[in-house]
Order: structure tokens, then C-alpha cells, then sequence
């Protein structure tokens, strides 16, 4: 296949990855540099910054629960992409067809609300 | 073999040195945070050679679900373990990691070899006929006809993940276990609990971290700017002096 | 753009399916919005009314052989008769799943989410099992059923998934010994994903080597391909790999005896009787209409694995010390002899091996129904010393459960007679005489673990300490008198059964 509409992404690709480049690289070597102890340390809002415990810290498990569900949600997205790309030549049975997939994930959606899965504490 | 065009050749060979080091840097990587970021290198890597191999609709699966997605829970299962926990050295069984090594080179070679002998002298065929309408119009006609009941049938599946995810990691608090609003309200200002924000470093304060405790008008700690969590922090005479970093 | 036309389905013939998909739909919204104290008693008749249905709606269109929804589905003799299997045993299982007199509660924890062994665990102990696996059950069951009429290769992974993945929930839910039950779920889920990892490599591999996923379009090119191509042999491996992973064979049985004993015991009978029913229904169309055709250059490697899964199996059953492994490894031994059918290659080997699947399911879920019931203190008393004597403390269940061990052990006027013969006779029509006799060999030692278990009921002094067997549930009772009459019912006159599984033999495609 032709590869020539990605070429203005490929480029705006080498112009971002120049970019970042040149600004990392540039600050150094223009800007003053005179350093104390506060201002090496982490910021951390005013507090002393305090040491991570030694596991490296957990997070609750409540964030796994959000990922999941973002997962789900994604991949019936990645289903209406194709569809809505085709609709008009799927016609009826192709709308039938999405609005009974959606409808049956709704009820897995159903499920985690009414169980209190969205709510944050 | 097909045609392969400039454009393609260059992509491959940028990005599949890219992707294989990604794979490896992967399982080599102690930390389990540079393991997840050299695995989306990879998946990314992988997306763009399915858009360049005319897989247009795979490589924004790819993008969006794996390195998206996918990634994202990863990176939060890394999150529950521990970011710093690294692999214990310790094995299991003995020879265990050697013995996965020579059979996991070995399994390679085979597929390689294999796939290597099988492909090496076949032609591609159809692809221009498959894509003719574009390749996501081409996929939607496959998915909503011939494999339309797959497809139904994957909402199956996505109910099943939703049911795991909260049976496995959502505790149920039950009605009465969970604070109301009114509940906290009346216990915030129930006796004994100092419903106002701690005092704050004050006007006298030498410093506005929260670690200074804050003083009163007559310099003595107040008692309540203290807390249990950040430990009092006195500054130094050399703290305390004026630090000379503004341009004079 | 040209219009696109949905490809004809014949609805009467995916009622069944359709009905016990729509059944776990219908309980997971029982679940977000019945009640918590109602949830018990809506899900279970919820779900044996669906399964019933979907019994009544296969035996309506038993003669149906067609292949709908665009060629991926097959609904044809196997697919039916394979089904109605699914569904029977899928009713027992459901029947000890369901079972909460037992154990207060049922065998299913409250909440999974609770750390175990923490205070709230301990609180939640005596609070009824979760709901939520009745519908995971029905999902499970409606992805077996699809496995076995999956006439591609897409749906047929479709489904591979749809069924596991409850599975690996399900196993995660044990009430006692929460953490050997989440261990096993773990290893269960990590070699299942591999598994399909290969399965779809092989699905890859396959369409790479003849540009269609149908099974009839993979035998069509399969048959003109020479024996050299590389493509279809790479692929046939690795999509065996997926298939004899979840029949658990030799070498991919590994997961079998840790999983059979982490998992709450009802689940591991619906493992043992249901998940090997539709293995084994995905390995028969693959390779009885995927890839007959071709030169049989993968036989002896199957025939190898045939062997070593019918060895491997006895041999490590002997050495087992707890009931449940024990039954796991059987459960592999098991399935090398149903794999004798399927290498016999003929309708009298399909007819044998759905048989075998169907008589061994009954068995199997009776058994793990009697392990429900020797229970003392901590659960389920599982180890084998426990069960020394338990003949003159209850002689109704180990009366009962001799039975199932010499039906297991092949012992004539049981079903494990019948099975056995039908399968060893297909391949002795088919000239496998290694098979038949490694079988044979294979099934002398297996009999020395069930006798044991025999003896050590009966000829043992029960100790102070003596497991009690409870007092089954309606629910377990039912499930025992089916699997007991279906055990000696199958032995004594198997042949309407046998005769529904010879016409119903006959692949369509």
C-alpha cells in the first residue's frame, strides 16, 4: 500500500521528538544554575518530603476496579469504530445488531452501578 | 515476495529493533515499572507496523487497547505489587529458570525456522482485494455478517469481565457500614473533634512548611498546628539565614 | 458502498443457546437489582428453568442438521447431542452449586473481595455464598455449548474464552481455604491465557495457510496441501496445544490436580464432567472435519500424547494421598481414553466418545457430590486418612460411593463399562491395537487408587476423629440420585443412549 498519508504523522513525529530534544538539551546550557538544599529538594506541597515506605507503596485496589472497567468500555468502542465507519451500508440489521450489543453490555454496566462500583469510597 | 515499498523498508528497520528491544528489555528489566514501559514501546512499535502492513483498523485496536487499555491495567496491578518489588532471585524449583531459557530459545527457533521455511517463497495474495473498499469497511462486513454471532456473543465475555472485576476487587459495604453525609457532619462537630482547620503557621512563622509548628502571639508552639504524621522540624541558624540565590 | 445483507440465522436451531445466554444475562440484572436476601431465590430457579428450557428446545430440534449464522455455527448431531450432554450435567452441576443446606451458606464465599483471614473475613464466614455464580455458571455453560457447535475458527476462540473466563472466577470462590481456592484460580488463568495464546497463534497460522477460518474451507485446502507445508503443521500443533490444554492431556495436564483441589468442590465437578465434554466436542469437529483429510502425519505424535495422558494419569493417581487430586488425576487418565475414541477417527469413534464424555460426566459430578458431604470441623475433609472407616459410620454414602469407584474402575453393569468398550472398540476398528492395550494397562492400574479407597472405607477402624457425612441438601440428593442412576442406568442398558449417540454422529461441512 502507499504509505504517503502518514508521512505529514511521521514527520510531525520527528518534529515533536526534535523538539523535546532541543528544549532538554538547550535549558541546561543557557540557564543560571545556582543551587541551594531547598531547592534540590522534591517539592512535595510544603511538606518535608517523606520517604516512600520500602514496598514502594500500594495503591488501593479500587484503581484496578476503574481500570477494568475503562477496559470493557474500550473494547465495545473499538466495535462501534467498524460500524459506525459502515453504517450506512449495514443498514437496519447492522443497527439492530450494535443497539443489542450495547444493550447487553448495559446490563454488565447496570450491575457495577447498582453494586456501587462508581462510587469512589 | 511482494513489492515492498522504500517507505516500508524504512519503517521496519527503525522499528524492529525497537520492538525486539522492547520484548527484551521487558523480561530483563528488574523493575517492574521499566518492564511495563518497555512492553508499550513495543506495543506501540507493533501498532505501526500493522497500519504500514495495511492493517489500518488492527493498529488502532492496537494503540488504543492494548497500549491504551491494557497498559493502563498493568501498570495499576504494578501499582498493587509495589512499584520498587522487584523478582525474587530465589527459585523455586531448581534449574527452573535455566531450563525455561533453553526451551523458550529453543520453542523460538522453531517457530522462527519454521515460519521462516513456510513463508520464505510465498507469495501475498489478496490483499488488495480484501482492502479494495478500505480496510475498516472491509472488517465491518466480515464482523457484522459471517461473524456476527462472535461478535454478539462477545458481550458475553465483556459482562463476565465486569463480574470478575467486581466480585475479585470491589468490597460491598452494605447499607449502615458506609458514613452518610449527615453522619460525618455530626461528627464533625460532635464534642471533642475540632471541627476548623488547623492553625496555620502564623504571622511569626520562619518558615511556611507544615512541618514548622505554628506560634502564638507570645512564641510558644501552638499545640494544634502539630500533627502525629510529619515529624517537627527546627530549622538551622544557616536554614534560617537569608539565601543570597536572588540575582543581587 | 454496496449494502451488506445479514447472513439467514435459524433461530429454533440456536434457541438453546440463545435461552442459556439469556438466562446469565437475566441473572446478572437479578443481581443489580433484586434484593440481596431475594438473589438466592430467584437465581436458582432463574437458572434450571433456562437450562430446562434450552433441554426442551434441543430435544425439539434434535433433527435439525444445519449450519446457520454465515457457516459459524454447525448445529448437527454432535453439536445437539453434545449439547443435551452440556445441559444435563450442566443441571446437575448447577443442583450442587446451589446446595446451602451442607454448609451454611453454600461452598461459595460472601464476598471474594475480603482480604482472607482478616477480621471481616472472619465475620463474613457464616453470611450466605455470593449470587453471582449462578449467572457466571450460565455463561460458562452457554460458552461450552458454542464451543461444541463453533464451526470456525473465530467463534470457536470466541467461545474457548467465553467459557473460561467464569471458570477462572468460579474457581476463585471457595467459602474455606480461600487462598489454596485464589492460588488455583491464579495458575489456572495464567495457563489458560497462555493456552489461548496458542490457540490463536495456531488460528493465525491456519488462516495464513488457507485464507479461511471455516473448518470445510480448512479441510478443502488442508487436503490439497502437500505434507510438507509448514504453515498447516505449525498451525494443527499449536491449535492442539489450546484444545488438549483445556481436555487437560498429557503434557499440558499440569494445572489439573492443583486447580481440581483449590476450586470449591462443585466447580471442580462441573470442570471434571462439563468443561472435559466440551473440549473434547471442540476437539472432535476440529479434527474429524478440520483436518481428516490430510496426510496423517500428526498421528503418531497424538497417538503419543494418547499414551502418556492414559500413563501419566493412572499412574500418578496411585500416589495420591488426597480424594480430590486423586479424582483429578483419574479425570486425566480419563481423558486419554476418550481420546482413544477421537484418534479412531470414525462415526463409531465420535459416537464412542460422546458417549464416554456423557456416562463419565454423570459419574464424576456424583462423586464430587459425595466429597461435598464427608465433612468435619475445617470443611470438607478431603485428605484420604480421613476417610478410613467412614464404611461402618455411614454405609449408605460409602456404599454409594463404591459404586462410582468401580464404575470408575471399569467394572461391568456400570457405566464406566459400557464407556470404555465403546471407546477401545472404535479404535480397534480402526486398527490403533497400541491404544487399546496401553488403555487397557492404564485402566488395571487405575483401579488399584479407587479399590484402595474402597478398602480403606470399609476394612479401616473409623478413628475418634472420623469425618461425619453430612446430611445432603434436596439439591445434592437430587444430583446424587441422577449421577447414580445415570451410572448403573448407562451400565445396565446403554443402548438408547449409545444408539441417539451413533445417529447423531455425523458431522455436517
Amino acid at each position: 500500500m502507499s504509505l504517503s498519508p502518514y508521512v505529514p504523522i511521521a514527520g510531525m513525529f520527528i518534529l515533536a521528538i526534535v523538539f523535546a530534544v532541543f528544549s532538554v538539551a538547550v535549558a541546561p546550557l543557557l540557564g543560571p544554575r545556582r543551587y541551594n538544599r531547598a531547592k534540590l529538594e522534591a517539592y512535595e506541597c510544603g511538606i518535608e518530603p517523606s520517604p516512600q515506605p520500602v514496598s514502594g507503596g500500594r495503591f488501593p485496589v479500587k484503581f484496578y476496579l476503574t481500570a477494568m472497567l475503562f477496559i470493557i468500555f474500550d473494547v465495545e468502542i473499538i466495535f462501534l469504530y467498524p460500524w459506525a465507519v459502515s453504517f450506512d451500508a449495514l443498514g437496519t440489521f447492522g443497527f439492530v445488531e450494535m443497539l443489542l450489543f450495547i444493550a447487553t453490555v448495559f446490563i454488565a454496566y447496570a450491575y457495577v452501578w447498582r453494586r456501587g462500583g462508581l462510587d469512589w469510597d | 515476495m511482494a513489492d515492498v515499498t522504500t517507505g516500508e523498508q524504512i519503517v521496519f528497520w527503525i522499528l524492529a529493533p525497537v520492538a525486539l528491544g522492547g520484548a527484551i528489555g521487558m523480561v530483563a528489566a528488574r523493575n517492574a515499572v521499566h518492564s511495563a514501559l518497555f512492553l508499550v514501546c513495543t506495543m506501540l512499535s507493533l501498532g505501526v507496523f500493522y497500519v504500514v502492513q495495511a492493517g489500518a483498523f488492527i493498529g488502532v485496536v492496537q494503540v488504543i487497547v492494548y497500549t491504551g487499555a491494557i497498559m493502563m491495567l498493568f501498570l495499576f496491578v504494578l501499582m498493587l505489587v509495589g512499584r520498587d518489588a522487584s523478582d525474587s532471585l530465589i527459585e523455586v524449583l531448581r534449574g527452573q529458570r535455566m531450563a525455561a531459557i533453553v526451551l523458550g530459545i529453543g520453542f523460538a527457533g522453531l517457530t522462527a525456522t519454521g515460519l521462516a521455511r513456510g513463508l520464505g517463497e510465498v507469495e501475498t495474495e489478496g490483499l488488495e482485494a480484501v482492502n479494495a473498499v478500505g480496510n475498516v469497511p472491509a472488517i465491518a462486513a466480515e464482523l457484522f455478517t459471517h461473524y456476527v454471532f462472535a461478535f454478539e456473543i462477545t458481550s458475553a465475555l465483556l459482562i463476565t469481565a465486569a463480574l470478575g472485576a467486581m466480585v475479585l476487587a470491589h468490597i460491598e459495604r452494605r447499607k449502615g457500614e458506609r458514613l452518610t453525609q449527615r453522619e460525618r457532619s455530626r461528627a464533625r462537630f460532635a464534642p471533642g473533634n475540632y471541627p476548623a482547620p488547623k492553625a496555620g503557621p502564623g504571622v511569626f512563622a520562619t518558615s511556611d512548611s507544615v512541618a514548622t509548628p505554628a506560634l502564638l502571639p507570645d512564641r510558644t508552639i501552638a499545640e494544634r498546628s502539630l500533627t502525629d504524621v510529619v515529624r517537627i522540624r527546627e530549622l538551622t541558624a544557616a536554614e534560617a539565614r537569608p539565601k543570597g540565590t536572588d540575582r543581587r | 458502498m454496496e449494502e451488506l445483507h445479514l447472513p439467514p440465522i435459524d433461530y429454533a436451531a440456536i434457541a438453546p443457546l440463545l435461552l442459556v445466554f439469556g438466562a446469565g444475562c437475566v441473572g446478572v440484572l437479578v443481581e443489580a437489582f433484586v434484593p440481596r436476601a431475594w438473589r438466592y431465590r430467584v437465581q436458582v430457579p432463574l437458572l434450571l428453568a433456562g437450562l430446562v428450557a434450552a433441554l426442551i428446545a434441543l430435544i425439539s430440534v434434535a433433527d435439525k442438521r444445519v449450519s446457520t449464522a454465515g457457516g459459524a455455527l454447525a448445529i448437527d448431531g454432535p453439536a445437539l447431542f453434545l449439547q443435551g450432554g452440556l445441559v444435563a450435567l450442566g443441571i446437575v452441576s448447577v443442583l450442587l452449586i446451589a446446595e446451602r443446606r451442607v454448609e451454611r451458606g453454600g461452598a461459595f464465599v460472601a464476598q471474594a473481595s475480603v482480604v482472607a483471614g482478616t477480621d471481616s473475613d472472619r465475620r463474613q464466614s457464616s453470611q450466605p455464598g455470593a449470587t453471582e455464580v449462578y449467572p457466571l455458571t450460565a455463561f460458562a455453560l452457554g460458552g461450552m455449548m458454542l464451543f461444541c457447535a463453533a464451526n470456525d475458527l473465530v467463534t470457536m476462540f470466541v467461545a474457548l474464552e467465553v467459557f473460561s473466563l467464569p471458570l477462572y472466577l468460579l474457581c476463585a470462590l471457595a467459602r474455606r481455604r480461600r487462598l489454596l481456592s485464589q492460588e488455583a484460580s491464579v495458575k489456572y488463568f495464567l495457563l489458560g491465557a497462555f493456552s489461548s495464546a496458542f490457540f490463536l497463534y495456531g488460528v493465525a497460522l491456519l488462516y495464513g495457510f488457507a485464507g479461511t477460518m471455516s473448518f470445510t474451507g480448512l479441510r478443502e485446502a488442508a487436503a490439497e496441501a502437500g505434507s510438507e507445508d509448514t504453515l498447516l503443521f505449525l498451525g494443527i500443533a499449536m491449535l492442539s496445544v489450546g484444545l488438549l490444554f483445556k481436555a487437560a492431556m498429557v503434557p499440558f495436564h499440569v494445572w489439573t490436580p492443583d486447580v481440581y483441589q483449590g476450586a470449591p468442590t462443585p466447580v471442580t465437578g462441573m470442570m471434571a464432567a462439563c468443561t472435559k465434554l466440551a473440549a473434547f466436542g471442540g476437539i472432535l469437529r476440529v479434527f474429524t472435519v478440520g483436518f481428516a483429510d490430510i496426510n496423517l502425519d500428526w498421528e503418531p505424535i497424538l497417538i503419543a500424547v494418547a499414551i502418556a495422558t492414559m500413563l501419566v494419569g493412572a499412574v500418578m493417581a496411585v500416589t495420591q494421598t488426597d480424594i480430590k487430586r486423586l479424582l483429578a488425576y483419574s479425570s486425566i487418565a480419563n481423558a486419554g481414553y476418550v481420546f482413544t475414541g477421537v484418534l479412531a477417527l470414525s462415526e463409531e469413534g465420535v459416537a464412542g466418545t460422546m458417549f464416554y464424555l456423557v456416562a463419565y460426566g454423570f459419574t464424576v459430578l456424583a462423586a464430587f457430590a459425595v466429597v461435598t458431604l464427608v465433612r468435619d470441623a475445617d470443611g470438607e475433609a478431603t485428605h484420604l486418612s480421613r476417610w478410613a472407616g467412614l464404611g461402618r459410620r455411614s454405609p449408605l454414602f460409602a456404599g454409594l460411593f463404591t459404586v462410582l469407584m468401580l464404575a470408575f474402575a471399569g467394572i461391568p453393569l456400570t457405566s464406566g463399562f459400557t464407556s470404555k468398550f465403546a471407546v477401545f472398540s472404535a479404535a480397534l476398528g480402526a486398527d490403533q491395537v497400541t491404544l487399546v492395550i496401553v488403555g487397557l494397562i492404564s485402566s488395571a492400574v487405575l483401579a488399584f487408587p479407587y479399590l484402595r479407597v474402597v478398602v480403606l472405607m470399609y476394612l479401616s477402624e473409623p478413628a475418634e476423629d472420623t469425618p461425619t457425612v453430612s446430611l445432603p441438601g434436596v439439591f445434592t440428593s437430587l444430583a446424587l440420585v441422577i449421577g447414580l442412576v445415570a451410572t448403573i442406568g448407562l451400565g445396565v442398558v446403554p443402548g438408547p443412549v449409545l444408539e441417539l449417540a451413533e445417529q447423531a454422529s455425523s458431522f455436517i461441512g
